[in-house]
């Protein structure tokens, strides 16, 4: 478990990263907390010929207040998106599913970007990037872009973003008035990749639901919405039989495959309940906000 | 007035353990002639002296050492399951820059014989066929992880670089994966020469069980498959072997339980000279039983240190370790019990098929998984008829060896979860099922239905403990109330008795020549008065030079801190076994004693010719030798100390010096405790929480209690292990798929609930000192005790229903009900 050689350059700018990039097309890979990419070096999973470093590249770690929604640096730890109380405010459920990545060793190291792009379809901020419809900012050689949550997660471990492209930055648009949350995660251990993950936003109208977004991780080769089970609930009264519906048509929606850990039906059978329970937490809350 | 022979210590619940209802049982107890001390080094709960260092990181770990010159060793490894191998091309491998030396099977088989257990006589009724394992493949290889071929190169990079740019051209066969198909007649052969798959048979009967099944009300009847896991130690196995030309040798350090194995088995292999082997056991990270095992690598280190003249290092990573070392506990048990409608058990047959993988380890063989289990399976339970069969199959997959409880995991999950069964269908509370057929201390000493001696042991008593600590009657209110609530909490018991150290005897009877079941230790005063212990056991976390110092100190009178504590070194300790089975205490503690008694003879022979009295009168009281009730007339050790080593002023017939050895036969005394879990289960998710835990445990004279209590815990931590979450998986073609801590999951801190124990302790009455082992039952226990909970809190729901697999992940629980 020792990786092959690789040369390895420290990028001080996002240009100089970027230029670094584009001299090794396809063969360059970025560095930021290294908590996948290293061990996929270890396993000799990844043979990339040069490591570009971003770690010291100033101010890409920033969490900042914009226009009522927030901006995520792509350096951001999850450990600093954990603690933000922005973040808290803001977007409470990223402060929930933050004690659901890894453990705090690796929250200390792991970077909100690096989890984007490495897109694992368990992973926490992936699925919640589609949940909140987050606008990914990347840059590469042609300059930069934006690109909805939506497009960008292509297929397993794989992305919208180009060779030489750096994720830059993560902008988190403003959540409605009567908006509530809920996040519903299950693994084996604390701290392990989701069986099943299941990140909901429901905004009432009264007792009407105005709108709902279902989110699922670990159940597909990407993280999914379930727009079937969003357009169940759009417009009808929250209550639980309605909840338990949405349930199953989300587990419809759903793709899971068979590990070591589960097999597919069950996790399936989980998206169900998961989604119930989100739903109904969601509900709650936004009916007390 | 002679002190009580139970003393019940109970850390953590102090106050409630010592409220116990039952001192009358206690009272009733026939007394034992032992005198059990009241104070003194001998039963105090000192803080280990071992652990600051560690705590601060000043270790002696293999990956720690640098030599000069040294070299590191990557291993090529089989990516079949079965396959030939038709050729090895390394000259690509040869060509790159740093890459030194590298060696396959073909080459290494000329120089190194095969690892081969011979088994031909036995007491026991068992049929075993023994097979070749080379160091290296040849021509062959039988499991995903074997080695293929050993590149030696400047550092592990290159040496792993090298590893890559070996080509081999493989020539896939089918692969035998489950270890039931493996047995029908006509399939793929792991072991050609044997006509058949199967490694061991064992028959073990006892009493008529027919006639027994006969008689029954009931008869219960389960099929329980374990998981295969592993030992999984925080550090793998490392070696760094060197030929040193100034000793014209050998030194090997390995992280071994066992250093002076294999220094006999590298001797023996390389044909070398014994004596110019220098095998050390530096501090070792943890073995469970992996490590107590001579090891292709060691082979291969000492083979190529003598080639290339320089040291050489090898450090396993965790991807070998959990695929290319060795996995355990992977048994199928079918189980049938007959009761009486009132609960009493009137006979047991078992049958356990273990799936022990591809090669004979040494010096065990994997079969021993099986039969243990086998003989363990009737527990404490009076139970007088049982047919209980044992098969360990080979299979195209990791060998399987000892773990922790070697067998007693699925004797203990087969017993106590069909027991729970059998009292779900006749209607009786578990408890009271196992409070009707368990034995009692009075019923000690018995052989049981298996032919095992039990020398004493107190299941009634510490069953009693456990149930009086968890506060079973007010939990049963509690499960009631919760369940109104839509929660679903449940409990589970498991007691078991727990076989340790597996003495002269045992291996005398079992005829395994490959092992033995004595134990050493050597005992030098200095003039000063200090103490060089030496010992043949190898302490790797149980806290040997702590207890040790304890026994010395009890024994000579000297203080802890003036032991100094030498082990695993074959150039200056006793020749002895190691540390493995629940020895230790009893095998190394027992010849500690016994070299203490020597040393204090010949002291008091000393301080008797000096202060010119009887020895006979004369006693160890505050660190001195002083005459019996006359304290003014007193020599200090120390001073004793100079006489007999420094000034030489000893009786004309003796010898001056303080030196004393002692190789003690052990006895194989008999532990037992009681476990019991409380869970709550989501049943729509099937995520289990244990919630509370109890363990009760009587190991005869606990040395130090503090240190029992560790060796519970970390069990405990392990058992839980088993019951939720490690297991190594295959697919069809033998493909092992759990090769990263991400997939082969072991417990964290946040997966092991707080604990509570109580002890009894019963003096054994076959052992020096009263001891007994106790280091494996902690894991053993847990897995019945949390599937009995998860059932009992699933009841309600669809019917009580045995829980056929383990690992309990969420899927299988939920798949108890749905
Ligand atoms: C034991 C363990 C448990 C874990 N558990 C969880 C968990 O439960 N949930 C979870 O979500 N994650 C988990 N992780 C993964 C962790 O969150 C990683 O930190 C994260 O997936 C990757 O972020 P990183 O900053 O470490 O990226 P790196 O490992 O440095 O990089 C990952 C990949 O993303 C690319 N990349 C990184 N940054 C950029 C960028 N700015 N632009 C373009 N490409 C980029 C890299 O080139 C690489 O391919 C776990 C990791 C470990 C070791």
């Amino acid at each position: 478990m020792k990786p092959p050689a690789f040369d390895y350059v420290c990028a001080r700018s996002l240009d100089e990263a970027i230029d670094a990039l584009g001299r090794r097309p396809g063969e360059a890979k970025i560095l930021a907390g290294g908590q996948s990419l290293t061990p996929m070096l270890n396993f000799r999973l990844a043979h990339p010929g040069m490591l570009v470093d971003i770690n010291r590249i100033p101010g890409i770690d920033a969490i900042r207040d914009d226009d009522g929604g927030v901006r995520i640096g792509t350096l951001a730890r999850h450990r600093a998106i954990e603690v933000s109380d922005s973040i808290r405010k803001k977007f409470p459920i990223l402060t929930a599913a933050a004690a659901h990545v890894g453990h705090l060793a690796i929250r200390n190291r792991g970077t909100f970007g690096g989890s984007i792009a490495h897109a694992d379809p368990a992973a926490e901020w992936p699925m919640l990037a589609l949940l909140l419809d987050a606008q990914i900012e990347a840059k590469g050689p042609q300059g930069a872009r934006t690109i909805p949550a939506r497009e960008f997660f292509t297929t397993f471990l794989t992305t919208a973003l180009g060779d030489a492209e750096i994720l830059t930055e993560v902008k988190l648009p403003a959540l409605p008035a009567k908006t509530g949350w809920g996040f519903e995660e299950l693994s084996r251990r604390p701290g392990d990749f989701a069986l099943a993950a299941v990140a909901a936003i429901v905004t009432l109208d009264g007792k009407t639901i105005k709108d709902a977004r279902i989110s699922m991780g670990g159940v597909g080769g990407t993280p999914l919405r379930a727009p079937g089970a969003e357009a169940l609930l759009r417009g009808k009264p929250a209550d639980a039989a309605l909840f338990e519906q949405a349930g199953k048509k989300a587990a419809e929606e759903s793709d899971p495959s068979n590990d070591v850990h589960a097999t597919a039906d069950y996790r399936r059978h989980l998206v169900s309940v998961l989604t119930r329970r989100a739903l109904t937490s969601a509900a709650e809350k936004a009916a007390q906000g | 007035m002679s002190p009580p022979a139970l003393r019940i210590r109970c850390a953590r619940q102090a106050m409630a353990a010592r409220s116990l209802p039952f001192s009358p049982l206690i009272a009733a107890r026939p007394q034992k002639e032992f005198e059990m001390p009241t104070a003194g080094p001998f039963g105090a709960a000192v803080k280990r002296v071992e652990d600051p260092r560690f705590l601060v990181g000043q270790t002696s770990f293999v990956e720690g050492m640098v030599l000069p010159n040294m070299l590191s060793v990557a291993f090529l490894r089989s990516p079949y399951a079965h396959a030939k191998i038709r050729s090895i091309d390394v000259s690509k491998a040869l060509a790159l820059p740093g890459v030194v030396r590298v060696l396959t099977g073909e080459e290494a088989i000329k120089r190194c014989k095969p690892i081969r257990v011979e088994w031909k006589e036995s007491k026991f009724e068992v049929d075993f066929k023994p097979c070749d394992y080379p160091a290296i493949a040849v021509e062959r290889t039988r499991h995903v992880g074997e080695i293929v071929a050993a590149v030696v190169a400047e550092n592990r990079y290159l040496a792993e670089d090298g590893v890559e740019l070996i080509e081999v051209e493989w020539e896939p066969l089918p692969a035998v994966v489950d270890p039931e198909k493996a047995l029908e007649k006509g399939g793929t052969l792991v072991h050609e020469e044997w006509g058949d798959n199967v490694m061991l048979h064992s028959h073990i009967r006892g009493g008529d069980v027919e006639g027994a099944f006969r008689q029954a009300d009931v008869v219960v009847k389960g099929r329980f498959a374990m998981n295969r896991h592993c030992a999984a130690p925080m550090e793998g196995r490392a070696v760094v072997a060197n030929y040193d030309a100034a000793q014209n040798g050998m030194t090997v350090w390995t992280s071994t339980q066992m250093p002076h194995m294999v220094r006999t088995k590298i001797a023996e292999a390389l044909d070398y000279p014994e004596h110019r082997i220098r095998v050390i056991g530096p501090d070792v990270g943890g073995g469970f039983g992996l490590k107590c095992h001579i090891f292709p690598e060691e082979l291969a280190l000492s083979l190529l240190t003598l080639d290339v003249k320089r040291p050489l290092k090898w450090v396993e990573d965790r991807r070998e370790n959990l695929y290319g070392s060795y996995h355990a506990k992977d048994d199928i048990c079918y189980a049938e019990l007959a009761v009486k409608n009132d609960g009493t058990i009137l006979g047991l047959k078992t049958k356990f098929i273990g799936d022990v993988g591809a090669y004979t380890s040494y010096p065990w063989t994997p079969s021993f998984e099986p039969l243990q289990a086998a003989m363990a399976v009737p527990g404490p339970y009076k139970i007088h008829h049982v047919h209980c069969e044992a098969l360990a199959v080979a299979t195209n997959k990791t060998t399987s060896s000892v773990y922790r409880g070697v067998g007693l995991p699925a004797a203990q999950y087969t017993m106590e979860h069909i027991l729970d069964l059998a009292a779900a269908k006749i209607g009786m509370d578990p408890a009271e099922i196992r409070r009707k057929n368990i034995m009692k201390s009075s019923d000690f000493p018995v052989t049981s239905v298996t032919g095992l001696y039990y020398d004493s042991a107190t299941p009634l008593e510490s069953l009693d403990m456990a149930l009086e600590m968890i506060k079973y009657p007010e939990f049963r209110k509690e499960q009631e109330a919760a369940r109104k609530q839509g929660k679903y909490l449940g409990i589970g018991i498991s007691a078991m008795i727990e076989m340790t150290t597996f003495g002269f005897e045992y291996w005398r009877a079992a005829g395994l020549k490959s092992v033995t079941g004595y134990d050493s230790a050597h005992l030098r005063v200095d003039p000063n008065g200090g103490v060089t212990l030496t010992v043949g056991t190898f302490n790797h976390g149980q806290g040997h030079p702590t207890a040790y110092a304890q026994l010395v100190a009890d024994g000579i009178g000297c203080k802890i801190e003036d032991v100094t504590f030498i082990q695993g070194d074959t150039q200056m300790t006793p020749y002895g076994w190691g540390t493995w089975g629940s020895r230790s205490a009893v095998a190394g503690g027992g010849a500690v004693i016994k070299a203490s008694e020597k040393i204090r003879e010949k002291m008091f022979r000393v301080a008797a010719n000096l202060m010119e009295v009887s020895a006979q009168d004369l006693e160890l009281k505050d660190g001195k030798v002083q005459v019996k009730g006359v304290p003014g007339k007193s020599m200090t050790i120390r001073e004793v100390a100079q006489a007999t080593v420094y000034t030489a002023d000893v009786p004309d017939d003796d010898e001056p010096g303080l030196e004393a050895s002692y190789y003690y036969k052990a006895p194989t005394p008999y532990a037992n405790s009681t476990h019991i879990a409380v869970v709550e289960v989501d049943p729509e998710t099937g995520y289990t929480k244990i919630l509370r835990y109890v363990v009760t445990e009587d190991c005869g004279r606990m040395i130090n209690p503090m240190i029992v209590d560790g060796q519970i815990a970390g069990g405990v931590a392990q058992g839980i292990g088993q019951a939720m979450f490690e297991h190594h998986q295959f697919d069809e073609s033998g493909q092992i798929l759990t090769t990263s801590l991400m997939d082969y999951l072991i417990p964290s801190c946040a997966d092991v609930p707080p604990m509570q124990f109580g002890h009894l302790e019963t003096p054994c009455p076959i052992s020096v000192g009263g001891i007994k082992g106790m280091g494996e039952g902690g894991a053993v226990a847990p897995p019945p005790a949390i599937a009995n909970a998860i059932a009992d809190a699933l009841a309600p729901l669809a019917g009580w229903k045995p829980i056929g697999r383990l690992p309990m992940s969420p899927e299988v629980v939920r798949r108890q009900i749905a």
